[in-house]
C-alpha cells in the first residue's frame, strides 16, 4: 500500500461547494483515476483518504490536500489527467506525490493556514491555526481585520497549509498578520530575516 | 440577451454566499454539457419541479438532456425549484428564475420542459413559472414567449394544470423529442409566428396533447358531459412506446449531482414496463407492456456509467427488478466487476419473496443499512382485490431469509383506504407485524431486528381499475391510523403514516379536471412546496378550493358509475377503458387476473400485436 499526496486547487464558483460536497466530487475523480484505491472496511466501505480542514463557504484556495491509499504502482501523470477531467469546473489536481514513509500524515502536519485577503484595491497576508485549540474562525479574523486596519475583504483565498509558521515565512510572501484566536489579537509575523 | 444575463452574474458574484447550500445552483457539475444558447438552435431547459436533491436523481429527464444536447441544433440546460431563502433572495434582487448551467433565465428559452412526477409538486410548477416572469396560462403567452412543455405520468392526466401548459407529451419522451426540436426549429426560422398555428400543427404529432385545442363541457353537478377536439385536434391523443429499449441506450453521462441526492446513485434501466397487474398501480397500467434490454448490454453499459460518473452505488432500476428474467446472471455480473472498486450493485424495487431477498444479498455483499418490502396490504381478502399474489408465508420467508442475510433493518409499505377494506383488514397489518416479530426468524423471534412501517393512503389514479373508486375520507383515515397506533406498540416496530390532508390533496388533483386550475393557483401564490412537510398547508388549499366553489370530497370520496366520462377521457395509455372496467369488477369479487408475461394475454390494449409487445430478454412469450 502506498499513501499518496493530491494537491488540488477550488477557486471561481467551486469555492461554494461545502467541505462535504468538496469531499465527494474529489472522491469521485479518485474512483475514476484509474488507480487502484484502497477501501475502508465495514457494511458501506468508503475510499480511505483524508483531507485537509475545511474551507469555510465561498473561501477559495491554492493549495489543498487529500491523502489517499493505493495498491500497486499508480500511474500518476494518468491519474492527474484523469481526475482533472473528472473534476468540476474550477476544481483541478495540481500535483500528485508518493508519500515518502517518514513522512507524518497530513492531519498531522496540517495545522496553519495562510490567506491573502484582498480588498480596497490591495491585499495582505492573513494565518491562522486550523486544528481546534488555538484555531479561530475566519470570520473572527476578517472582522479583526476590518477593525484594526480598515480592511474590507472582498475576496479571500487560502493560499497554502503549512506544519509551522516558519514554513510560512520560507515562502517570503512579504508581511503576514497572525490571527491569535484565544486572545482574539492580530500580530504581524516576525519575518526570520530570509529575505 | 442583456439584462437578465448580467444580473445573474452579478448576483453569483455577490449573493450566492447568502443562501443555504449554493452547491444547488452553481451548475458546474461533472458531465454537465454547458452547451451555448444560439440564435438558429433550439435552446431548451428542462425542469424538475422540486429540489435539486430531489430533481437530480431523475432518470426521464437525464435521458432527454442527452437526447437534445447530442443533436447539432439543440442544446438543454437544466433547472429545478429553488429553495425558500434563494427563492425569497431572487425575488427581493429581481432575479429571474435560470438554467443552472447557462445562468440565462427561463424566460429566454424556446422550450421549457417540465416533468409532472407528483400532485403534490402542481403548486411548484407555477411557482417556477412565476419566478421565471412567464405568464401562467398558455393563453396569455405571447409569441416571443417559451413553449412550455409537460411530460411524466402526470400527463396522463394534467387536466388540473392543463391551461399552463402550451402542450405536452403522453408517454415515452425520446422518439417524439426529436419530432418536437423538429417542428420548433421550424417555427423559429419562420420567426415565430402565429403561436396558435404552431400548436396546432404540433397536435399532429402522435403523443402530443395541446390542451387549449380541447373544449371541455360539463354538467350540472360538475361531472364531464364530453370533451370536443377543436380546429380538427387528434381524438383521443395515444400515449408514445419505445419498442425496443436496446435501441434507446441513455443516459451515458448523466450530470453528477454536486449535493447529496436523495438517491445517491446512479441508475441503469434494465426494463420498463410491468405486467404483474396490482390494481391500485398506475406506473403497472401506463407503462405496458414490458421492454427488457438485453443481459449483454446492461452488463456494458453498467459498467460504462460507472467509470463515466464515479459512483459508489449503480441501482438496477426499473418497476420490479427482480423481474428481469436474467436478473441472476446480471446482477451477479455486475457485482462481480463492480465489487472490487467499491462499487454496490442495489435492486431498489423488491419483490416480496425470498427469491429476491436472497438476490439482493448477494448483489449488496458490501452494503446493508436497510431492505424495503412492500406487501402493500395484510390480508388474504385485500390481496384478491389489489390482485397482488402474496401470501403471509412468502413475506414470514422474506423476512427470515434477509435476517439470516444479517439485515437487521428493515422497512415494510402498507397500504390503507382500498377499495372494500374493513376495519378487520387494517388490524390484520399488526397481526402481520406481530407475527414478524414473533416467528420471522425461522419461527423464532429475530433478536435484534428493527422494523419500521410505512402506512400511505390509497389514492384512486386515473387509467387504473381504481379509477371509479372512492377514497376514503379524513376521519376514515383517522380511524384506520388509530387501530394502527393502538396495534403497532410493539418492541423494536416504529411506524409511520403519511400526512392525511397530503393524500387527500392527491386525491383531488389525481382525478381533477380543468376547473381546479384557478384553485391550484391562488394555492400557489401562497405557497409550494406541499410535498415537504413543514410548507404543507391543507388550510391553504381548502381555502382555494372554497374561493371556487368547489368541493374535495366531490372530487376524492365518490364512486364513480360506469358511465362517467373521466376528464382524462381524450388522452389513452393505451390500456382499454372497457380492461380497466372488467378489471375493477374483478376487483370487487376478489378474482385474479394473470400476469401476461407468464399466462395468456388478456387483451388490455397496451400492445400493437406487431412492433409493441413484452420483450423479455431471456426469450419466452
Ligand atoms: S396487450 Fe396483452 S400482452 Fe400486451 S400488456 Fe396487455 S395483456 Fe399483456
Amino acid at each position: 500500500m502506498k499513501r499518496l499526496l493530491v494537491k488540488y486547487y477550488k477557486k471561481g464558483d467551486a469555492a461554494f461547494l461545502s467541505h462535504r460536497e468538496t469531499m465527494r466530487v474529489l472522491e469521485r475523480a479518485l474512483r475514476r483515476s484509474g488507480a487502484d484505491l484502497v477501501f475502508t472496511s465495514g457494511f458501506h466501505p468508503r475510499v480511505k483518504m483524508s483531507f485537509s480542514p475545511a474551507l469555510p463557504l465561498g473561501v477559495a484556495a491554492e493549495a489543498e490536500y487529500l491523502e489517499a491509499a493505493v495498491e500497486g504502482e499508480p500511474d500518476l501523470e494518468e491519474m492527474i489527467k484523469r481526475m482533472n477531467d473528472a473534476l468540476p469546473e474550477g476544481m483541478g489536481v495540481t500535483s500528485l506525490q508518493v508519500m515518502p514513509g517518514y513522512m507524518p500524515k497530513l492531519s498531522r502536519w496540517a495545522r496553519y493556514g495562510l490567506y491573502r485577503v484582498e480588498g480596497g484595491g490591495g491585499a495582505l497576508h492573513l494565518c491562522m491555526r486550523l486544528d481546534g485549540e488555538g484555531g479561530g474562525r475566519l470570520r473572527d479574523a476578517l472582522q479583526l481585520l476590518k477593525e484594526r486596519l480598515g480592511v474590507e475583504a472582498e475576496a479571500v483565498t487560502r493560499v497554502g497549509i503549512y506544519a509551522s509558521r516558519d514554513e510560512i515565512l520560507e515562502e517570503n510572501p512579504g508581511k503576514v498578520y497572525f490571527y491569535h484566536a484565544g486572545k482574539g489579537e492580530l500580530e504581524e509575523m516576525e519575518d526570520s530575516g530570509a529575505g | 440577451m442583456g439584462d437578465g444575463v448580467d444580473s445573474v452574474s452579478t448576483f453569483f458574484k455577490r449573493d450566492i454566499g447568502l443562501v443555504s447550500k449554493p452547491g444547488r445552483y452553481l451548475g458546474i457539475e461533472v458531465n454537465a454539457r454547458h452547451k451555448p444558447l444560439s440564435t438558429p438552435g433550439t435552446n431548451c431547459v428542462l425542469v424538475y419541479p422540486d429540489v435539486y436533491e430531489i430533481g437530480m436523481s431523475h432518470l426521464g429527464l437525464a435521458i432527454l438532456y442527452e437526447e437534445i444536447n447530442d443533436r447539432e441544433d439543440s442544446m438543454a440546460d437544466r433547472a429545478y425549484l429553488p429553495w425558500v431563502d434563494m427563492q425569497e433572495l431572487m425575488e427581493r434582487k429581481g432575479i429571474p428564475l435560470f438554467g443552472l448551467e447557462s445562468r440565462v433565465p427561463l424566460g429566454l428559452f424556446d422550450l421549457v420542459g417540465i416533468t409532472l412526477q407528483h400532485e403534490l409538486t402542481y403548486a411548484n410548477v407555477l411557482r417556477i413559472l412565476s419566478l421565471a416572469g412567464i405568464p401562467l396560462r398558455s393563453a396569455e403567452r405571447r409569441d416571443s414567449d417559451p413553449l412550455v412543455v409537460g411530460g411524466g405520468p402526470g400527463a396522463y392526466n394534467p387536466e388540473p394544470v392543463a391551461d399552463f401548459f402550451d402542450f405536452l407529451v403522453l408517454g415515452e419522451g425520446e422518439e417524439v423529442i426529436h419530432e418536437i426540436l423538429d417542428a420548433v426549429r421550424e417555427w423559429k426560422h419562420m420567426g415565430k409566428k402565429d403561436r396558435r398555428g404552431f400548436l396546432r400543427r404540433c397536435a399532429s404529432i402522435p403523443g402530443v396533447y395541446v390542451p387549449s385545442l380541447y373544449r371541455v363541457h360539463y354538467r350540472p353537478d360538475g361531472t364531464v358531459s364530453g370533451i370536443e377536439p377543436l380546429e380538427g385536434a387528434p381524438l383521443p391523443v395515444h400515449k408514445r412506446v419505445v419498442p425496443d429499449l436496446n435501441e434507446k441506450v441513455k443516459p451515458r453521462r448523466p450530470p453528477v449531482p454536486l449535493v447529496e441526492s436523495v438517491h445517491d446513485r446512479c441508475s441503469l434501466e434494465i426494463f420498463r414496463g410491468c405486467t404483474r397487474g396490482c390494481r391500485f398501480c398506475q406506473a403497472g397500467m401506463v407503462y405496458r407492456p414490458v421492454r427488457e434490454r438485453s443481459e449483454d448490454l446492461l452488463h456494458g453499459w453498467g459498467r460504462e456509467l460507472v467509470s463515466a460518473t464515479g459512483c459508489d452505488e449503480l441501482s438496477l432500476s426499473s418497476l420490479s427488478s427482480a423481474d428481469y428474467t436474467r436478473i441472476n446472471s446480471l446482477a451477479e455480473r455486475l457485482s462481480e466487476d463492480l465489487e472490487r472498486k467499491g462499487v454496490a450493485v442495489s435492486l431498489p424495487s423488491l419483490r416480496t419473496d425470498s427469491f429476491s431477498v436472497e438476490l439482493a444479498s448477494r448483489v449488496g455483499r458490501i452494503r446493508k443499512t436497510g431492505l424495503t418490502l412492500a406487501p402493500e396490504v395484510a390480508s388474504p381478502r385485500l390481496r384478491a382485490v389489489i390482485n397482488k399474489e402474496l401470501s403471509d408465508r412468502d413475506l414470514l420467508e422474506a423476512v427470515g431469509a434477509a435476517y439470516r442475510e444479517g439485515w437487521r433493518k428493515m422497512k415494510l409499505y402498507f397500504m390503507v383506504g382500498l377499495p372494500g377494506e374493513e376495519e378487520g383488514d387494517v388490524e390484520a397489518i399488526c397481526g402481520l407485524v406481530r407475527r414478524i416479530m414473533r416467528e420471522g426468524d425461522g419461527g423464532g423471534p429475530p433478536r435484534g431486528l428493527r422494523l419500521s412501517v410505512s402506512v400511505s393512503t390509497f389514492v384512486p389514479k386515473p387509467h387504473t381499475p381504481f379509477q371509479w373508486a372512492r377514497q376514503i375520507s379524513l376521519p376514515e383515515t383517522a380511524r384506520r391510523h388509530f387501530i394502527l397506533k393502538e396495534g403497532l406498540r410493539i418492541k423494536g416496530v416504529t411506524w409511520k403514516w403519511h400526512t392525511r390532508e397530503m393524500s387527500y390533496l392527491e386525491g383531488v388533483l389525481a382525478r381533477g379536471d380543468r376547473r381546479l386550475g384557478p384553485v391550484v393557483e391562488a394555492a400557489a401564490r401562497e405557497g409550494c412546496l406541499d410535498n415537504w412537510s413543514e410548507f404543507f398547508s391543507w388550510e391553504r388549499w381548502r381555502r382555494a378550493l372554497e374561493g371556487y366553489g368547489l368541493d374535495p370530497a366531490w372530487y376524492v370520496e365518490r364512486e364513480r358509475g360506469e358511465e362517467e366520462i373521466f376528464p382524462w377521457e381524450h388522452l389513452s395509455a393505451g390500456v382499454k377503458k372497457s380492461f380497466l372496467w372488467e378489471e375493477y369488477l374483478k376487483a370487487l369479487r376478489g378474482e385474479p387476473t394473470p400476469d401476461c408475461r407468464f399466462a395468456d394475454c388478456t387483451d388490455c390494449g397496451a400492445c400493437d400485436g406487431k412492433e409493441i409487445v413484452n420483450r423479455l430478454a431471456g426469450g419466452g412469450r
